[in-house]
């Protein structure tokens, strides 16, 4: 059934689940007293009504994206990659780490530091990986603790090695050679967040649509994905397929922190696991695990998490609210599994009356 | 089967919300400035915006007290006021909602805590015509040096001095036995008030004849603001130790304190609270006129935004100077009314408030030699 599934199709299920998050919002807002279209014409503005604010929802966007192709990755390997805050927060230090010790020339600085969040995130998730195909420890637990585990380690090295002058809850702030800000592309957005993780969220959606479409690798984790007792007996390696799987996932995820504490932000907060690897499950829901889809499901959260705050201020639905609006809309969106399975069920049974009818006459029905 | 039951039912649902709500639809609502116009409306009309820290808006104690604040002023003047929570809790998400704030034409914005330092710093020169107020902090660069800008003041408290109240006056209560601190996060606001409520506890050893005890490891830093269950649990320990008052001056950290305390209490064992930033003491009711909150070490958060909002409203702004609101300026205290204190200490506890008004008891804001 999934093989068959067509890309269209499912971006037009994607979009259907999209319009009943909104109607769901909307009736949330209604139901509370106030106007709904006030609120979504307040919503979008604040995401998109100037430069600036497109700006910076492309730089919220950039670490959704990036968490929501992790998930996405794991996903087609029949894996729930839960864990991405945590993989962010050790791809965020390794970036942090080098960051503020070293002072190289900034593209080797920089690359270097995305490459060191990529490598720290992959390691991280690939301890679950392993956890999985060795011990059969699934992997959702294994990623929750892990996320916890990040969080505390957080907690410990950044004030012990990093903090600043006075600060013990955060690390000092990166120099601006380290970070991804490009002022050049701030001013095209007239002093947006925006940044240079934007173009490698990009790079990376490609990527994984290469890897995951045209490489024999990709076909065999996807093979797995589909059914990992029939890789199996076709000969593919389904334990390393899987522990390199939640390492790809946890690069991206790292490589999501790399530019979030890079780029979005200068400095390493203790105490605070990144709700941006929770979001990136809606994500990759509402991307139908596709890269592409990621890519544009990235950016309409991106609009939303922007816009949240503008609709606050110019109506009078409180933060509480406007958090709620916000959630429903995230939660109908990911359910675009369910409303695809509906449509599959239909479908279905469409096609199997008109078989039953047709063969009436030999069999006696059911 | 069950699926295909449930997608009905959600869809049926929506669409019979969708139904009912229809007519609703044209009802206008609160028609607001022009929502393209990026300057602040024409008339000088004061809108005041909040945007929260680590936390929610009920948290009992720092978002909480600042909003009361600036909800009184507006009650006081009939003004507009909003708060927004951010995203998180760096700098570009902090100027994000400044910016909202802005945007909708909010022309005086309120910022408790120090992690909007930096965030602060850039507004005041992005919007030269917004008045910033920022507690517990001062807007620099990242280099800490002060940069209060011209539509900016700066306050901050001496939270010394309402820990040494809330010390003494638990030491004077208990006499004996030992009582502990719980903190959030190890920052200077958080450790003042310890440093002050160890002081207090030592003072009313050494001068008003009680012998109570602070052992090192009833001196705790949760290290976050929010994780209530973890506040819980380590109340429970404390509890479990024999300490027989703890000091909890932890965000929501403390409303799990509070919460072990009143279990406790409801079961009939003698267990106390020293509340923090603003009077707790209804939070701590478990049963009619009972209470588990001895008395409370309080910062004038609420008076601080409240007098900012009218000085704007006076046009005397106090812009480009850093406030200290101490006992001297009644800016610090414990309540007026402590229903769980004996008269004779409150009338003590009172008399160290004015001694420490006068200069003849100075707190320290310093460690020392004291516990963490």
């Amino acid at each position: 059934m999934k093989f068959r599934s067509g890309f269209n199709r499912k971006y037009v299920l994607s979009l259907l689940a999209v319009l009943l998050g909104l109607i769901a919002g909307a009736i949330l807002m209604s139901s509370t007293g106030h106007n709904p279209v006030e609120g979504y014409r307040y919503l979008f503005r604040g995401g998109l009504m100037n430069l600036a604010r497109v700006g910076n929802t492309m730089a919220i966007a950039t670490t959704l994206i990036l968490t929501g192709l992790s998930v996405a990755f794991a996903f087609k390997t029949g894996l729930f990659n839960i864990g991405a805050s945590g993989q962010m927060l050790m791809g965020g230090l390794a970036a942090t780490a080098i960051g503020l010790t070293y002072s190289w020339p900034r593209p080797v600085l920089l690359t270097a530091m995305m490459l060191a969040a990529m490598l720290a995130g992959g390691l991280w998730a690939a301890i679950a990986g392993f956890l999985k195909a060795r011990f059969n420890v699934h992997e959702v637990v294994a990623t929750i603790m892990l996320n916890w585990i990040a969080f505390w380690t957080i907690y410990y090295v950044i004030p012990g090695y990093f903090k600043g002058p006075f600060l013990e809850t955060e690390s000092r702030r990166l120099p601006a050679a380290a970070t991804l800000r490009w002022p050049w592309l701030s001013s095209q957005f007239s002093g947006s967040y925006i940044n240079i993780g934007i173009f490698i969220a990009l790079a990376a959606v490609i990527v994984v649509a290469f890897v995951l479409e045209r490489t024999t690798l990709g076909y065999e984790l996807k093979a797995v994905g589909y059914n990992r007792h029939a890789a199996e007996a076709a000969g593919i390696k389904v334990n390393a397929r899987m522990v390199l799987s939640m390492g790809i996932a946890g690069a991206l995820a790292g490589l999501a922190g790399g530019v979030f504490y890079a780029g979005y932000a200068a400095t390493m907060q203790i105490g605070i696991l990144p709700s941006q690897g929770f979001d990136g499950i809606a994500v990759a829901l509402l991307g139908a695990s596709s890269p592409w889809g990621v890519w544009v499901a990235g950016l309409f959260f991106g609009v939303l998490h922007t816009g949240k705050g503008f609709m606050t201020a110019m109506t009078r639905i409180p933060p509480e609210i406007a958090d709620t609006i916000i959630a429903t809309i995230i939660y109908f969106a990911a359910t675009s599994v369910l409303v695809e399975r509906y449509w599959d069920s239909i479908d279905r049974s469409l096609s199997a009356r008109r078989e039953r009818r047709s063969v009436s006459k030999e069999e006696g029905g059911n | 089967m069950k699926r295909l039951l449930l997608v009905m039912l959600v869809v049926t649902m929506v669409a019979a919300m969708l139904v009912g709500c229809a007519p609703k639809t044209p009802a206008p609502v609160d028609p607001g400035p022009g929502p393209t116009d990026p300057t602040p409306p024409p008339p000088p009309a004061l809108k005041v915006g909040m945007v929260t820290d680590a936390g929610t808006i009920d948290d009992k104690s720092f978002n909480q007290g600042t909003w009361e604040g600036i909800l009184k002023a507006a009650a006081d003047f009939g003004l507009e006021t909003r708060y927004l929570q951010p995203g998180g809790e760096t700098t570009s998400f902090y100027l994000t909602e400044i910016g909202n704030l802005v945007d909708a034409g909010f022309n005086m914005i309120i910022c408790p805590g120090f992690k909007f330092e930096e965030a602060i710093f850039e507004a005041q020169t992005l919007y030269p015509n917004t008045k910033f107020v920022i507690l517990d902090g001062y807007p620099h660069s990242g280099d800490w040096a002060p940069a209060v800008g011209d539509n900016t003041v700066s306050i901050f408290f001496t939270e010394h001095e309402a820990g040494f109240l809330g010390g003494a006056a638990a030491a004077m209560h208990l006499k004996t036995g030992d009582v502990g601190f719980i903190g959030g996060m190890e920052i200077p606001a958080v450790q003042l008030f310890n440093w002050g409520f160890q002081q207090g506890v030592a003072y009313a050893n050494a001068n008003l004849g009680t012998s109570v005890t602070i052992k090192p490891e009833n001196v705790i830093y949760q290290g976050t603001f929010y994780d209530v269950a973890a506040g819980q649990q380590l109340a429970a320990t404390m509890y479990d130790r024999g300490v027989k008052a703890i000091f909890a001056a932890a965000g929501g950290v403390g409303v799990g304190v509070i919460n072990e305390a009143k279990a406790r209490a409801s079961a009939g064992q003698e267990v106390w609270v020293v509340g923090v930033d603003v009077d707790q003491y209804s939070e701590g009711e478990y049963a009619t006129g009972k209470s588990i909150i001895l008395t409370s070490a309080m910062k004038g958060i609420g008076v601080a935004a409240y007098d900012m909002i009218a000085d704007a409203l006076a046009d005397t702004f106090p812009g480009g100077e850093i406030l200290t609101f101490s006992a001297e300026n009644f800016g610090v205290g414990i309540p007026a009314e402590n229903p769980n204190l004996d008269a004779a200490i409150s009338a003590k506890v009172n008399e160290l408030f004015e001694m420490m008004r006068d200069g003849t008891l100075v707190v320290s804001n310093e460690q020392g030699s004291l516990i963490k």
